[in-house]
Formats: C-alpha cells, structure tokens, sequence
C-alpha cells in the first residue's frame, strides 16, 4: 500500500526535520487510519494556514485511496 | 494618471526610482527555472503522482515571453488525468498548493509561483472564467445591478478581476472572509 508512502513523501517535502517525520497505519474494516508525526517545530507546516496544507494532503489521500477503492483518514499527532 | 511634478526634490527621487528598478526587476532576479525551483516543483510533483498510484506523467513547460521569472509551470497528462483534476479541480487545486508550500520557505529572497495544469484544465476553466466575466458585467451594466460570484479562491477571483479591469461601466472587488470570499461586480454611473 503505498498510502502511508504518499503522506510520508508530502511531509518529508514540507517540513525542516525529515528525519523526524512518522507515518503509522491503522488497519480498520472499511478505512485505513494513517496518523502523522512531525518534529514538534514543524507541526505548522503539515497544518498550514487556516488548515490548508493537511486539507491538501487530505483531499490527494482520498485520490488516491479512491483509485484503489479504499477510504483512508489523515491524523495529525501532536 | 499621471501627475507632473514640478519640484525638483520629487524630480530626483523619480529618476533614483526608474534607475534603480532594471536592476531590481531585471538582470539580478535569477528566473525560478535556472536556481533549483522548477526541478524541485517538477520532483515533487512527480513523487506524489507516482505514490498516488496515477498512470501520469508530468512535465516542465517552457517559460514563455512575458511569463514572470518567478512562475513555473508543469503540465500532467496520461491516463488517471482525470482523478489528478478532480470534481471542480480539487485534487489539482491541491497538488498545486502543496508544491507551492514546498518551493516557498521562509527566509526565502523571492517567492516562487508554481502553476500545476493537467491537460490544459485550468487553462480551459481560466478561459470560462474570464467569458463568464464579461457576460456577468454586461449584465451587470444593463440592469444597473450589484453580481456576486458564488466564492472562488484567490486565482479565480484573480481571473475574474482581470478580465473585467478595463471593462467599461463597471469595477470589482471582493467582499467575504477565507473560503466564502466572492467578488462582486459593481455598475458604475459614468
């Protein structure tokens, strides 16, 4: 499943620590949870403006997750 | 319009501006294509279309005469085009955002604009935009009546505010905070 790739390669271009940045998945029945964690500095920056940026991260996750016929949820961990 | 001055202290400080803005505007602003801009723009887009799964491939376009040193533009295309673009843009609109994130950090001397299309999708919607525009303003002048767009982003609002600048009769502006933010075309007596 390259979800969990998909949000990691988005925060990894966003953030200043890369090598903080954490994906974990969570199988549910219907839905794949994937909660984020990024170096506490840079939790902004996958959050952005007004929410923006996890909005943006949000709506290419369901793209993709519709392209294979899942539904998969974004968590920000902080 | 353009007002004369006859004091020579404004006189001076005139030609200080116009000789100091070639080099501002000009010859020192290195174009977003040659300092690592564009092929940061172009690799992030491409990692996240190829996570995402898309049968798609994506490309830089040429910088263009009169395009602004501080654009790039990539264009997708194949099979998943569609997905990319999403309902009413979304998913573009997205990719779009997020690489503009990416390219701009702060501390930064000069912020970047990325434009990401999908088989000329925003072109085409730009295209719309701007002849629904001149129909609404027509409309606008005809029955002497305030028109207000449903709530656009920036670039579309932007779009619209164009098109309509040197249409007689009227003028535009915005009313409406973040995402319920919409312009509205104002009949001017002349």
């Amino acid at each position: 499943m390259a979800l969990k790739e998909l949000i990691e390669t988005m925060a990894k271009a966003l953030v200043d620590k890369p090598e903080a940045v954490e994906v974990t998945e969570i199988e549910g029945e219907h839905n794949l949870l994937l909660e984020l964690r990024v170096a506490q500095e840079d939790i902004g920056k996958v959050i952005g403006r007004e929410g923006r940026t996890a909005q943006s991260m949000r709506t290419l996750l369901t793209a993709a997750a519709t392209k294979v016929g899942r539904r998969s949820h974004l968590d920000i961990v902080d | 319009m353009t007002t004369v001055s006859t004091d020579p202290t404004d006189r001076e400080l005139d030609t200080g501006d116009a000789a100091a803005k070639p080099a501002a505007a000009g010859a020192e602003v290195v174009s977003a294509y040659d300092d690592g801009t564009a092929d940061k723009a172009l690799g992030f887009v491409a990692d996240v279309l190829a996570q995402m799964g898309m049968d798609a491939h994506v490309d830089l376009l040429e910088p263009e005469e009169g395009d602004s040193p501080d654009e790039v533009r990539l264009e997708i295309e194949g099979e998943d085009s569609g997905r990319i673009i999403g309902k009413k843009g979304l998913v573009l609109g997205a990719l779009q955002y997020l690489a503009n994130r990416v390219v701009n950090r702060p501390g930064q001397a000069r912020r970047r604009h990325v434009l990401v299309d999908a088989e000329g999708y925003q072109e085409r919607r730009d295209e719309t935009l701007a002849a629904m525009a001149h129909r609404l303003g027509q409309k606008a002048v005809d029955e002497g009546k305030i028109i207000t767009f449903e709530p656009m982003n920036a670039k579309e609002r932007r779009v619209v505010h164009m098109a309509l600048a040197k249409f007689a009769g009227v003028v535009t502006k915005s009313d409406g905070e973040g995402e319920a933010r919409r312009v509205q075309i104002i009949p001017v007596r002349r």
